[in-house]
């Protein structure tokens, strides 16, 4: 994170702005040199076209899939908004009980077998039986990717409400705080970065949690459509879809990782200076 | 100040006052931890308003345990202990505490640190608010009202604790060892700071040190401790006037008086 941050301060001047700009341009050459050789090597019969489609087929797939015939759409919603809804609600459920666990000793206590049980149990593998007790449809890849996404945020919530700062907790004490004071003002707070990199796990596995659920048994989404494509051995169609995904897991990852440098701003210098304007000028209007 | 006290340097005789108010006072204080093992025995002793009385010993005299039990942190196993005339039973808003660590809020800003004590206790008013930006200036900490504990110095962290000790009003400030972890020169400019903050405000002050000059170089009475198990030796009378300069330390009475507090812990 930190040489992210130097980058950015660095960047400013003209200097480091022309080697960025080579630097890029260095890229772009690498890139399609590859691209060309592997189209070649292709056309020249040296790799196995059919399962392994050409640069220029796979983007003549894109095309189609995306604008031509433009199926991609409705499978590429169905996917998302599951994993966007499952991620919800299982970061949901995950946060607030490890909440109420962290409070609670005795509680804590007499959930830990089973959380050890459930976490040791690979997710993918209840997969199945989801299915058979929710169908294919929505309902059961929501469970699948509630699962998924429900222990990394609940894990390091637990492990960030068992961790607070024990002086902080003493001189919340000296002023005579409550319970709920300590809470809201310094053990929440003080959360907030170890619980957002459980979020952030959560994210990276919901789409995978998603896609699996789709390759069991599912109508649409783009598991099926991956499916669908590498049985009838239309491989640049199942490529431009691979393409697509990761395209997608990379938005949502960055997303969070944006809403983790917003959140918790003071592990991050830059961030930090910003943030500090903003209350600076926020005080002097009141 | 210290004239009107009297029987300060005896055996047994705790800081006593005629003429003045008593503002702590503590008899046969005893504090074991788990029923084994005895942080603290038997301490004697009452602290005049108004005077700043350090205590010195080695780790395990029994020192924090007693700020602690002061503050209303810990409970006390057997003896009394009373602040202003009421027996401690939880932390209460008269005595604020300052630890050796900072304890500041990374995610708050130094003056939205100092308003903390007044956001537990009620609303916050814009006098409140302009009180906080007041004790910023006067810990010398004009123009870091707005950064973040993370953009300050160990120092300047610690001005802004004791900002936030100052803005909850107490009027009895217990402080553990508050600038142990910093380098000797700022603990020197600190401590000189702390005097004339602490002179300026009339407040009764008992400050933890294992650093024998420090403590006298501070104190009206020092708390001489020993350890194992933890007992208050003997409370020494200082009897230099104010305000005192750094120079004092080189004096003869300043390094006979360390002479005599080294022998108490000595001998035990």
């Amino acid at each position: 994170m930190s040489l992210i941050v130097n980058d950015a301060v660095l960047g400013d001047g003209p200097g480091r702005r022309r080697t960025a700009a080579r630097r890029i341009a260095n890229h772009m050459a690498i890139l399609f040199g590859l691209l060309a050789v592997w189209e070649l090597a292709s056309r020249m019969g040296l790799i196995e076209e059919i399962l392994f489609p050409r640069p220029t087929a796979i983007f003549e797939s894109v095309i189609r899939i995306y604008f031509t015939q433009g199926n991609l759409w409705f499978h590429l919603w169905v996917t998302t908004s599951q994993v966007l809804a499952g991620f919800a609600l299982g970061t949901f459920l995950g946060i607030l009980l490890a909440i109420v666990a962290g409070m609670s000793e005795t509680l804590r206590r007499y959930m830990k077998p089973y959380v050890v049980i459930i976490e040791a149990t690979p997710r993918i593998a209840i997969g199945p039986l989801i299915i058979a007790w929710f169908g294919f449809g929505f309902e059961a890849k929501l469970v699948i990717v509630t699962l998924v996404c429900f222990f990394p945020p609940f894990v390091n919530t637990l492990t960030g409400m068992l961790t607070t700062d024990e002086d902080r907790i003493q001189m919340m004490r000296s002023l005579g705080a409550t319970k709920g004071q300590m809470l809201r003002k310094v053990m929440l707070p003080g959360m907030v970065p170890i619980v957002m990199a459980g979020i952030k796990l959560a994210m990276a596995s919901a789409l995978g949690g998603a896609l699996v659920a789709e390759f069991i048994s599912a109508n649409d989404g783009m598991g099926v459509l991956m499916n669908r494509y590498t049985f009838s051995l239309n491989m640049p169609s199942a490529f431009a879809s691979l393409l697509t995904l990761t395209a997608l897991g990379f938005v949502l990852y960055r997303t969070m990782e944006i809403i983790e440098g917003k959140l918790a701003f003071w592990v991050n210098e830059a961030e930090l200076q910003k943030v500090s304007k903003r209350r600076a000028a926020a005080w002097s209007k009141t | 100040m210290a004239a009107v006290l009297q029987g300060a340097v005896s055996d047994s005789a705790p800081v006593e006052s005629a003429t003045r108010q008593i503002d702590i006072e503590g008899h046969q204080v005893s504090k074991t931890f788990g029923g084994a093992v005895v942080a603290l025995e038997g301490a004697t002793f009452s602290v005049p308003k108004g005077s700043f009385v350090s205590l010195v010993g080695p780790s395990g005299c029994g020192k924090s345990t007693l700020l602690r039990l002061v503050a209303g942190l810990l409970p006390l196993t057997s003896g009394t202990l009373t602040v202003h005339g009421k027996p401690v039973t939880e932390p209460r808003r008269d005595v604020g505490m300052m630890f050796q660590k900072a304890t500041l809020l990374d995610w708050r800003t130094a003056v939205e640190n100092v308003l903390l004590p007044t956001e537990i206790s009620g609303n916050v008013t814009s006098a409140d608010r302009k009180k906080a930006i007041e004790l910023l200036h006067m810990v010398g900490l004009k123009d870091f009202e707005f950064a973040f504990p993370t953009q300050l110095s160990g120092g300047m962290q610690q001005r802004v604790a004791l900002a936030r000790l100052l803005q909850t009003g107490a009027d009895i400030l217990l402080l553990d060892e508050p600038f142990g972890a910093l380098d000797e020169f700022t603990r020197e400019r600190l401590n000189l700071e702390l005097l004339r903050i602490v002179g300026d405000l009339g407040a009764t002050t008992l400050f933890v040190t294992h650093n024998i000059g420090e403590a006298i170089f501070l104190a009206d009475y020092v708390m001489v401790m020993t350890p194992r198990p933890g007992r208050l030796a003997k409370v020494v009378e200082v009897p230099f006037g104010r305000p005192r300069e750094i120079s004092l330390m080189q004096t003869v009475e300043f390094n006979r008086l360390v002479a005599d507090v080294r022998e108490i812990l000595g001998a035990h």
